[in-house]
């Protein structure tokens, strides 16, 4: 996990028993945690009891390296080993570790579904219903004898459904489930790697 | 052949068949357990034909008949050379069964050694936790949205839940950020941040955006001190300046730039810059021209003076005319033909003094500019004469004191000559002494010079030494990265590995089984030894026989022409060589016999194995149970 200087010079601070003790350790990973999940960005997030003797710009560094690490650990979804490692480096002893680990393990799914909730999705599609229509001639010409696929695809998106309705011949049907046949066959194949 | 049945079965477990726990070898093998256990291989080794067959036996005769044919043929199509039938399996023989299964779990793919081939790397690793995520959504089974529960999986639920929110940056302000360069902060600024300043988490105005603004901050910062990290390994150590003074070179350089830049591009329409700056040499004029050509006033949003100046006149102009425009428009309401005439009058009068005072003007103007030039035209004339005159009032002194020497000129010309000697006497004496001077400074001079020169050689020296010292570096922590990428990659692969407890005792096995071969061959060298050895002597006996046979014969036979006891004697010891010989041959003739005795007994041994009577029996069953069936069939067909 690469960190960048301010960063790191944060969590330095963060580790150092003569900045932060060890109940103020303890409230500023709360408290980092708690103002990432919390639905409004609260301003007053930092005004605990314990931290208000501190120094505010030092504590405010801490805060900010505190909330980039706890993501960036969630966006690489590490595992114990390399959040340790890499707070070891930073000089942090084993206990306040176990802390933030714990604290940490605790928020993680909550966390996973924040970071998941970025970015878009495309509908899904949830139901098919079809039906096959014979056109037999129309005004130009006497006999056309084709079938025709009416096809209408109910997809949902962020809870709400839809329905994606579109006529088709017999070739573009079949192009339509060869390419979807396609489609699964690379999915499967990425999936033996 | 035990331990090469518990490999096969270990094997077949692994590939998915039920093998009962008190079967431990090939022979006790059923029919059914045959061919689940062949199926279930050729799906691992090609899935496309074996998904067509099914892994158990049909109950109808000429079913399984079929079953075996396409069987055989899979197992010819994967590229088992042996002989194989329908009959392999349904008659099986432990021999066959066992040759087709090793061959078969041969074939099976062996993923740890492919993967231990691969290519090693972040990527890799990455690819990996991908295909996995995926082979994990692909496991899981779909259900229609209305039946998804929260613990199906957080991939079908979420886009129930949850609402989507783009990735919006919003820029975060860090405490930090001016921190930590060395550089003084502002009292108020330190102020600003310790009381005013908020948390990261409250500073975007839309808390959607918090997660992605920390993430990009990070990001960039960290993008920004590789670039930086790069730069200055490449050129700025090269440069042999220091961090400060080349980041100071690079930020002059790019003004001078981007001065350069925005000057071309404000030349080619100097005039549309109105009356704009006729020396374009300062950045911030040229920024003001470059403004001044844009169509809109408000983009002016900083006040200088420049700009403060042409607001003012703008505005001034703009404020006067509707004052006009609203007098006039006043007047035509009161009265109306009267003051209509009278302004034409006034108009047209005051129209044709304008273009008097204008033609006034216009003169005036060129007699002005006339006269400026003939001023200036002067000026040059009377700067050129006072020049001359100068040159002139020189002249006229040098004449004046040569005329005042000329009434005593002998003694004024030794005089001069004098003054000449003496000056010259002084320049060689200067010159001398310049040279004393002259000579340890310029010594000095390319003392320095070699010195410097010398500092610089030792430098770039150093400078080349750092570099590589950087290259080092870099590629060890990359090796280093690599090789922990590639530990963790083991690391994960080793747990993924089926936990095999039966390998110790494999190679245990295999270990016995070499050294039990390693002794069999010890016997058999012992044996082929000693044969040879036989072989010799027997040799070297026929040989000594045969000569002193031939000896014998001779003597013999010599004096059996002359005595006729010695003939009888000669008769005799011929047929005892016959004899012996004929000894000889039925004593070899018995141990070929022998021999011929052993294979057959093998033989026998190999046909008992084989299974051969039970499995008669069994195809006799079979053949009237198909003959039933033909015949139930036919007496459907005949009701029918």
């Amino acid at each position: 996990m690469e960190l960048s200087e301010s960063v790191q010079r944060g969590l330095q601070s963060l580790a150092d028993p003569s900045a932060f003790d060890q109940s103020c350790f303890q409230v500023l990973v709360d408290v980092s945690f708690r103002s990432l999940l919390s639905s409004r960005g609260d301003p007053g997030v930092l005004d605990q009891p314990e931290l208000k003797r501190l120094d505010q710009i030092m504590l405010k560094q801490s805060h900010t390296a505190a909330t980039t690490f706890i993501l960036e650990a969630v966006k690489q979804s590490a595992d114990k080993s390399t959040i340790s490692s890499c707070l070891e480096e930073l000089t942090f002893s084993a206990e306040r570790i176990e802390i933030f680990y714990s604290t940490y393990q605790k928020h993680k799914t909550e966390l996973d579904r924040l970071l998941a909730s970025i970015g878009r999705c495309p509908p899904r599609v949830n139901d098919v219903s079809w039906r096959l229509q014979y056109h037999m001639k129309n005004s130009q010409v006497d006999k056309v004898n084709e079938p025709v696929y009416l096809i209408s695809l109910d997809t949902e998106n962020e809870g709400s459904s839809e329905d994606v309705n579109f006529t088709c011949t017999m070739e573009q049907l079949q192009d339509l489930v060869g390419k979807l046949k396609d489609a699964a066959k690379s999915v499967e194949k990425a999936s033996q790697m | 052949m035990e331990e090469v049945d518990n490999i096969l079965i270990h094997a077949l477990r692994q590939v998915g068949t039920e093998v009962g726990e008190d079967i431990d070898s090939v022979k006790q093998f059923s029919s059914e357990l045959i061919v689940e256990a062949v199926v279930r291989c050729v799906r691992v080794i090609e899935p496309s034909l074996g998904s067509v067959l099914p892994t158990s036996l049909p109950p109808g005769m000429s079913a399984r008949f079929r079953v075996g044919m396409s069987l055989a043929q899979a197992c010819q199509d994967i590229g088992y050379k042996g002989e194989i039938g329908y009959q392999t399996f349904l008659y099986s023989n432990e021999p066959e069964i066992r040759s087709l299964l090793m061959f078969l779990v041969e074939k099976l793919p062996r993923e740890h050694a492919e993967a231990s081939d691969q290519p090693t790397g972040k990527s890799v690793v990455l690819q990996r936790a991908i295909a996995a995520a995926i082979k994990a959504q692909l496991a899981v089974t779909w259900l229609p949205s209305n039946c998804r529960l929260p613990l199906h999986g957080e991939t079908q639920v979420n886009s129930l839940e949850l609402h989507f929110d783009c990735f919006h940056v919003q820029p975060l302000s860090l405490p930090q950020c001016t921190q930590g360069l060395g550089k003084k902060q502002l009292k108020e600024m330190k102020d600003y941040q310790r009381d005013i300043l908020p948390p990261v988490t409250a500073q975007p105005s839309h808390h959607a955006s918090v997660v992605a603004s920390i993430l990009e901050q990070h990001t960039a910062e960290l993008s920004a001190a590789q670039e930086w990290d790069i730069e200055w390994n490449s050129q700025g150590l090269l440069s042999r300046l220091t961090p400060q003074e080349y980041r100071c070179r690079k930020q002059t350089r790019l003004h001078k730039r981007i001065v350069e830049q925005l000057r071309s591009a404000v030349l080619p329409s100097p005039e549309s810059a109105f009356g704009g700056p006729s020396s374009t040499s300062d950045l911030s004029e040229l920024l003001q021209a470059f403004r001044c050509t844009a169509p809109s006033d408000h983009i002016l949003t900083k006040g200088t003076h420049f700009t403060h100046t042409q607001k003012f006149t703008f505005t001034q102009v703009r404020s006067t005319m509707p004052k006009y425009d609203s007098a006039e428009r006043n007047c035509p309401c009161r009265k109306k033909s009267d003051i209509q005439l009278r302004q034409q009058e006034e108009l047209t009068s005051v129209q044709q003094q304008f273009q008097q005072l204008c033609t006034g003007t216009m003169s005036s103007r060129s007699t002005i500019a006339q006269c400026t030039c003939v001023l200036v035209q002067v000026l040059d004339e009377l700067k050129q004469r006072e020049l001359g005159n100068c040159e002139k009032e020189e002249r006229m002194q040098v004449k004046k004191k040569t005329i005042n020497l000329l009434p005593d000129a002998d003694n004024n010309l030794l005089k001069l000559q004098a003054l000449v000697e003496s000056s010259a006497k002084r320049v060689v004496n200067l010159a001398s002494q310049w040279e004393k001077h002259r000579a340890p400074l310029i010594d000095e001079h390319r003392r320095l010079k070699e010195i410097c020169s010398n500092q610089e050689l030792e430098s770039s020296r150093k400078l080349s030494e750092i570099k590589s010292l950087h290259d080092k570096i870099r590629v060890s922590t990359e090796e280093a990265k690599k090789k922990e990428d590639v530990y963790k990659q083991l690391v994960t692969e080793l747990e993924n590995l089926p936990q095999d407890a039966s390998r110790s005792a494999y190679t245990q096995r295999i270990l016995e089984i070499v050294s039990n071969i390693k002794k069999q061959k010890e016997e058999i060298t012992k044996i082929l030894s000693d044969t040879k050895e036989l072989q010799k002597e027997i040799n070297s006996l026929t040989g000594k026989l045969d000569r002193t046979f031939a000896v014998t014969d001779e003597l013999v036979f010599k004096d059996a022409k002359r005595d006729e006891s010695v003939r009888k004697s000669y008769k005799y010891l011929a047929a005892l060589h016959e004899n012996c010989n004929q000894l000889i041959q039925t004593i070899e003739d018995t141990g070929t016999i022998l021999r011929e005795i052993r294979d057959l007994e093998e033989q026998i041994e190999t046909e008992n194995g084989n299974k051969t009577v039970a499995n008669l029996e069994r195809i006799l069953d079979d053949y009237r149970a198909i003959r039933q069936e033909n015949s139930a069939l036919a007496a459907k067909v005949r009701e029918g």
